[in-house]
């Protein structure tokens, strides 16, 4: 467990220097892939660097696996697998020879260390070319040389930073697969009695949405040296998802269709955000609605029967209101979806200083998931 | 094996794996090959190397700058500085482990040099002991000029500038002491002149092992060894 309390970095320089972390406090578990995103500069190397004990906070106390990473730093630092960005290695030094000497840095006993080593080759899939000079690999190569480098020891905690940066899709999702199951497997028992931890702790930092999403069960967002938002992906997501807006597209025979479309839409309490007019005699729109506005909205229209989707709300959802309305109004209907908020729109929120569930929340470019489609 | 011995080892083949380690034993050999066929091996005189080794000071001035240039400003350049100071291993062991390196280094330099002594001790009958007690003290002066590059090393990210900062001060010294002295007051004259690790080195190439000397050169190499690890520390203050 690593458990950050209330950490802040100053750096020297002119006109005060720059505070790249402040007052920050977390707590990162076992047995999930936790990530720290962030724009670049946002603190989230600072803060790591501060974890790994390599700085030394301006205040505020770091401990990992119950040591201070200052007071206590020698266990501190045993308990971590590290590996920094853009994986520095020796150049001039053969793959297994390095890990040899990592091996001993890390105290590796030497009867285990043979073992130990052949291990972290193979689960990072370097052993064709542990005889090589780290020098003469492809980035690729080398990144996973760093990670056989980090769990060399079989720490407790592993933080990797940047892990993904300059590899390609395909050695993206190498990566990722390789991190999860770090994640989820069980840990030594030796390693588990002495930390009380059952699952390692994986903290990962990136700049990168889908890389995050894809790995992470939990997000931390950091901008400007502060944690700005944290939790699982899908409980960012919630106060997002209220205000997602909906895209309607329908097609009529009439003369204005689309000044038709605005009018019903505005009838039943949407706001519409854009309405235009498609090439083949269709409307496409996009509004907000709210499950309230629905019920008000289809309450007050005619034609329908009084408390008709009392039971289940079925009428407070305003999907089933802009289907009624359209439909009612001769429209047919050719899509209709709610633009699933993003762990974009979060971001942004988050790192704009914005509240994570402010309406203001711009989910223009979010994709229109084929689950909320209208048949 | 200790963090240190394991530092110390990395370092020293390195050096091998690395086209400078050969270089510089190289230019050491070509140095010293110079210094014994020009001022040792001379028909007619005596069978002594003290002037053999007071050549090497200047030999020393060049290789140890180039030893010890790339002791932390390389780590610092290409980032593996921080997987170094990020595993558990303390200051100190890290600029031990890494002087160590170098030092081996120095000595695998000198080893070869050996053999002058077997062609000396092949033609004529030297006096050994004045002989090892200059070995003594090129070893002792050049711990002493490692130590110097080390916390240039551990000041800068740059190679050259660390190699040129301390070629700077070990010639900036001597130079200093040789041509300098004479215009300061016979007393100050002579505080000063104790700062030349070549007059220092002389002695010891007469035989005189003195503890005086060996205890100088000791001390302040620990006291910049021990100024070095200040300095790493004080990176993590930044």
């Amino acid at each position: 467990m690593i458990e950050v309390d209330r950490v802040s970095k100053q750096f020297a320089g002119p006109v005060g220097g720059v505070m790249a972390v402040r007052d920050v406090s977390l707590s990162v578990l076992g047995g999930a892939v936790t990530g720290l995103l962030g724009p670049n500069g946002a603190g989230k190397t600072t803060l790591i660097r501060m974890i790994t004990g390599f700085l030394t906070p301006t205040s505020g106390r770091v401990r990992v696996c119950g040591h201070d990473a200052i007071e206590d730093s020698g266990p501190a630092r045993r308990c971590i697998g590290f590996l920094p960005e853009s994986a520095p290695l020796y150049p001039e030094m053969r793959v297994r020879q390095f890990l040899a000497y990592r091996a001993s840095v890390f105290s590796v006993p030497r009867s285990e260390r043979r073992g130990a080593i052949d291990r972290a080759l193979e689960r990072c899939e370097v052993t064709d070319v542990q005889d090589r000079r780290i020098g003469q690999l492809s980035k690729g190569y080398r990144q996973r040389v760093g990670l056989a480098a980090a769990i060399l020891h079989r720490p407790p905690v592993l933080i990797l930073d940047e892990p993904s940066s300059g590899l390609d899709p395909a050695q993206i999702r190498a990566l990722r697969q390789t991190i999860r199951e770090l994640a989820s497997e069980p840990l030594d028992g030796e390693v588990a009695r002495a930390t009380g931890l059952t699952r390692r702790v994986v903290l990962l930092s990136s700049h990168s949405l889908p890389e995050v999403r894809a790995t992470c069960d939990r997000i931390v967002i950091m901008a400007r040296g502060q944690v700005r938002a944290s939790g699982a992906p899908d409980e960012l997501l919630e106060p997002l998802r209220a205000a997602a807006a909906w895209r309607v597209e329908v097609s009529a025979s009439g003369s204005q269709p689309m000044h038709l479309a605005r009018e019903v839409l505005q009838r039943i309490g949407a706001r519409v955000l854009s309405c235009e007019a498609t090439s083949d005699r269709g409307v496409v729109a996009r509004v907000e609605m709210h499950g309230s506005e629905a019920v008000a909205a289809l309450a007050a229209s005619e034609g329908l029967p009084q408390g008709a989707g009392g039971a289940g709300g079925v009428l407070g959802h305003p999907g089933e209101a802009i289907a009624r309305a359209m439909s009612a109004a001769g429209f047919a209907i050719r899509t209709l979806a709610r633009e699933e908020p993003t762990l974009e729109d979060v971001f942004l929120a988050a790192v704009e200083d914005r509240v994570a569930a402010s309406s203001t929340v711009d989910s223009r470019n979010a994709p229109v998931l084929p689950s909320g489609e209208v048949p | 094996m200790s963090a240190v011995a394991t530092i110390a080892i990395r370092e020293y083949r390195a050096f091998f794996q690395l086209p400078l380690g050969w270089i510089i034993v190289a230019l050491t050999l070509l140095g010293s090959g110079f210094a014994f066929t020009n001022a040792t091996l001379i028909p007619g005189q005596p069978a002594s190397m003290r002037d053999f080794f007071a050549f090497w000071w200047f030999i020393l001035a060049i290789i140890a700058p180039a030893i010890s240039m790339r002791l932390f400003s390389e780590e610092l350049r290409s980032g593996t500085f921080e997987p170094l100071m990020s595993s558990p291993v303390s200051e100190l062991s890290v600029v031990a482990g890494k002087y160590l390196g170098a030092l081996l280094l120095l000595l695998t330099c000198l080893a070869p040099t050996l053999a002058y002594v077997l062609v000396l001790g092949a033609l004529t009958r030297p006096d050994y002991g004045p002989i090892f007690a200059g070995y003594l003290g090129v070893v002792l002066a050049g711990g002493l000029y490692l130590a110097i590059g080390l916390l240039f090393s551990a000041l800068t990210s740059s190679q050259t500038l660390a190699f040129l900062a301390t070629m700077f001060v070990l010639i900036g010294v001597e130079l200093a002491i040789a041509y300098g002295s004479s215009q300061l007051p016979a007393r100050a004259a002579r505080a000063v002149s104790e700062l030349s690790a070549n007059a220092r080195i002389a002695d010891f190439s007469k035989g005189v092992v003195d503890t005086g000397n060996v205890a100088y050169f000791a001390i302040v190499s620990a006291w910049l060894i021990g100024i070095a690890a200040i300095v790493l520390r004080a990176r993590r203050w930044r």
